[in-house]
């Protein structure tokens, strides 16, 4: 009968802990997405004095990702029985898939994933899940539904940028996108967000270009000299992310034309937010991104003390970061701390 | 003893074998079965690209395309599957004509437009993946690009053998589950070495490789040599384009981006030769896997990844030095040999 007890008391403990585990980060963001629907009481406890392992994989080595490091190591480190490890996917899929078996293998109890693609690791993600691995996804969801995804507002925030940018072009002209190359969700909801965006707020603005610049500063210089050459009308330019963005500044200032240029970003990083600063780079959709990696380090956290396994979420949650659309006018509001 | 001397890339095997059993004492999770699964798993496709980058290499030539050509093969894998619903069993055969198709084309710029085979390749591996690109269904069709492939066949080919509970094993140890690709690439180890060593079409890629003037005045068609050579390389890469798309249920269209660096240097740590003529099919198997334990090992032992690209790098240097050793010692004895007859 006392058996009985103690069962029902640890349950309603484990029930707290599971609800505990996203809204602690919900409440930190402020934005949850509705109907996480969180299933049966966790078996496996963590022992208070086992280590307990977790891990990192990211794509390649960059400073969105150092700083999602940075977040999930400052909260997971105050933890004295947490191993942490950050590994390198090498910008190459099968490199994630082995990293994954082998985090697997190890007996990992959390894998945060920031996956190379969508379909291609969702194998990988259902393994884990068999054996009760929470996998937490950091901005590129999975088509394998997982115990969680933590997201920059991609779709939302870049159609708050198509807005920004439509009123500063008065409302019409002609943009050009420097964009992901394809195969990426992220690269799709930056893209639709911002074209729908302007098919809303500014429908006479037109998507002039829209052309591949493998993220890269350099890659978007020379892609959009040569769109500028072709379309010399173009007042607009999106880069999906920061990188690219600045390499649309690089170029303008060099053809003297930056002044009559509206160029907008995405991501937030350091460089950017400078740019703005020094009244180049009209703006940006800030993240902090240390604090995305610190919701994400403190759902696991919560997993793995309350002994919530993967098996027992049976709707992946979500948590979209709250985010700020960084332009000469707001960009004074984000505190050195914040800065990645 | 000195029959032991003889067996091929012995000295490869001793050193892959005793780094195996560092690992087992020292990297934790290291000597598991699981372990060994994600080495096969993992590994096995890998070493059979490595086994068609030989044939090139053996002919005195290189292919850097494979990685392209892999990515071709698996995109078309996705949109004849995904796209066009064609059946798996119509859809391998066609993958595998296509990149023998895309690997003999390699070889025919090398032997009759007489490009040097590494700017033939080094065109062919950005003209392919642009090809990846024009007819990726992911971009063509943005509405299937999420779509995993379902067809029996092809998911089919992701199968496990579970070797412990077929043996009754499992009872005394924990075994690892074999995977389809390792039986694969034991298939085919069985028989290019049959071919290498059996028929005389195989030992030509040896001669051809060694000095192909002699092989012509031997009459010997150098030119088919090569030619089969690099379509060889492209089968190869046809087979593990099915092998790692099929895993993974989708293609990207980065897929095997830098894949021909480390089938490249799989080979030559397996022992085949970058001067041409030496080699088997045997190296390039034990090459993948010395990579893939290092890189599974290290990972285990908790070493930065940028730690074991430099390792990786230092053993691919000593692999080289060694063959340029072996070259110098053999020209020496061929020497010796001449003046003392």
């Amino acid at each position: 009968m006392s058996n009985k007890k103690e069962r029902a008391e640890q349950e309603g403990r484990r029930d707290f802990l599971k609800g505990v585990v996203l809204g602690s980060a919900a409440l930190g963001s402020g934005l949850v997405t509705p109907g996480l629907v969180i299933g049966e009481s966790g078996k496996a406890m963590a022992a208070q004095d086992e280590r307990v392992k977790m891990a990192f994989v990211q794509i390649q080595p960059h400073t969105v990702s150092s700083a999602w490091s940075v977040g999930l190591e400052e909260v997971l480190s105050t933890q004295q029985t947490i191993d942490y490890q950050q590994l390198d996917g090498q910008n190459k899929v099968e490199v994630q898939v082995s990293l994954m078996d082998t985090l697997i293998n190890e007996g990992a109890k959390v894998i945060f994933l920031q996956p190379i693609d969508s379909v291609a690791l969702g194998p990988s993600i259902k393994k884990a899940r068999r054996r009760g691995i929470a996998v937490i996804t950091l901005n590129i969801d999975a088509s394998e539904e997982h115990a969680a995804h933590v997201e920059m507002n991609h779709y939302y925030g870049a159609m708050d940028i198509a807005k920004e940018m439509g009123k500063r072009m008065g409302g019409k002209g002609k943009v050009a996108i420097l964009n992901a190359p394809p195969g990426i969700i992220i690269r799709d909801q930056r893209t639709n967000g911002f074209v729908d965006g302007m098919k809303k707020y500014y429908p006479d603005i037109q998507i002039a270009a829209d052309q591949v610049a493998d993220w890269s500063r350099k890659k978007a210089q020379d892609v959009l000299s040569n769109i500028l050459t072709a379309q010399p009308d173009i007042t607009g330019v999106y880069g999906v992310n920061d990188s690219m963005a600045l390499g649309g500044v690089d170029v303008c200032k060099q053809k003297g034309i930056l002044d009559k240029m509206v160029i907008f970003g995405n991501d937030g990083e350091t460089a950017a937010l400078e740019s703005i600063e020094r009244g180049e780079l009209t703006g940006t959709q800030f993240t902090d991104v240390y604090q995305q990696g610190r919701f994400a380090a403190a759902a696991a956290s919560v997993f793995v003390s309350g002994g919530v396994t993967a098996k027992e979420f049976k709707q992946q949650g979500k948590l979209l970061m709250p985010y700020v659309i960084a332009t000469s006018e707001t960009v004074g509001s984000i505190q050195p701390a914040q800065r990645w | 003893m000195v029959r032991l001397r003889q067996l091929p890339n012995i000295e490869l095997l001793a050193f892959f074998l005793l780094l195996y059993a560092f690992f087992c004492f020292y990297a934790p999770h290291f000597n598991t079965a699981s372990n060994l699964e994600n080495l096969l798993v993992g590994y096995s496709f890998i070493a059979v690209l490595a086994i068609g980058q030989s044939f090139p290499i053996m002919v005195r030539g290189i292919d850097l395309s494979i990685g392209s050509i892999m990515a071709l093969g698996g995109m078309v894998l996705f949109d004849l599957s995904v796209i066009y619903e064609v059946p798996g069993y119509v859809v391998i055969p066609a993958v595998l004509l296509v990149c023998l198709l895309a690997g003999l084309l390699n070889g025919a710029l090398v032997v009759w437009l007489r490009l040097q085979p590494f700017v033939a390749t080094l065109s062919t591996l950005a003209a392919y993946r642009g090809v990846v690109y024009a007819i990726s269904g992911r971009q063509l069709f943005p509405e299937m690009a999420t779509r995993p492939i379902t067809d029996p066949w092809l998911t089919g080919m992701d199968s496990y053998l579970d070797i412990g509970g077929v043996t009754g094993l499992d009872q005394y140890m924990e075994m690892p589950w074999l995977p389809l690709s390792f039986f694969l690439l034991v298939g085919i180890f069985i028989i290019i070495q049959t071919m290498h060593s059996k028929t005389q079409f195989g030992m030509n890629f040896k001669i051809v490789g060694g000095n192909p003037e002699a092989a012509r005045l031997a009459g010997i068609n150098v030119k088919l040599t090569i030619l089969s050579a690099y379509g060889l390389s492209g089968l190869s890469a046809g087979i593990a384009a099915i092998i790692l798309v099929t895993r993974l249920t989708t293609a990207t269209e980065a897929l095997g981006n830098g894949m021909e660096l480390t089938a490249i240097a799989s080979a030559v740590i397996g022992g085949i030769s970058l001067q041409g003529g030496i080699g088997n099919a045997f190296g390039p198997i034990i090459g993948a896997m010395l990579l893939g334990i290092i890189l599974l090992g290290l990972t285990l032992l908790g070493i930065s990844q940028f730690v074991q690209q430099i390792i990786s790098g230092l053993i691919l240097i000593g692999a080289i030095g060694y063959d340029k050793l072996l070259s110098d010692f053999r020209m020496r004895k061929a020497r010796a040999m001449q003046s003392g007859s």
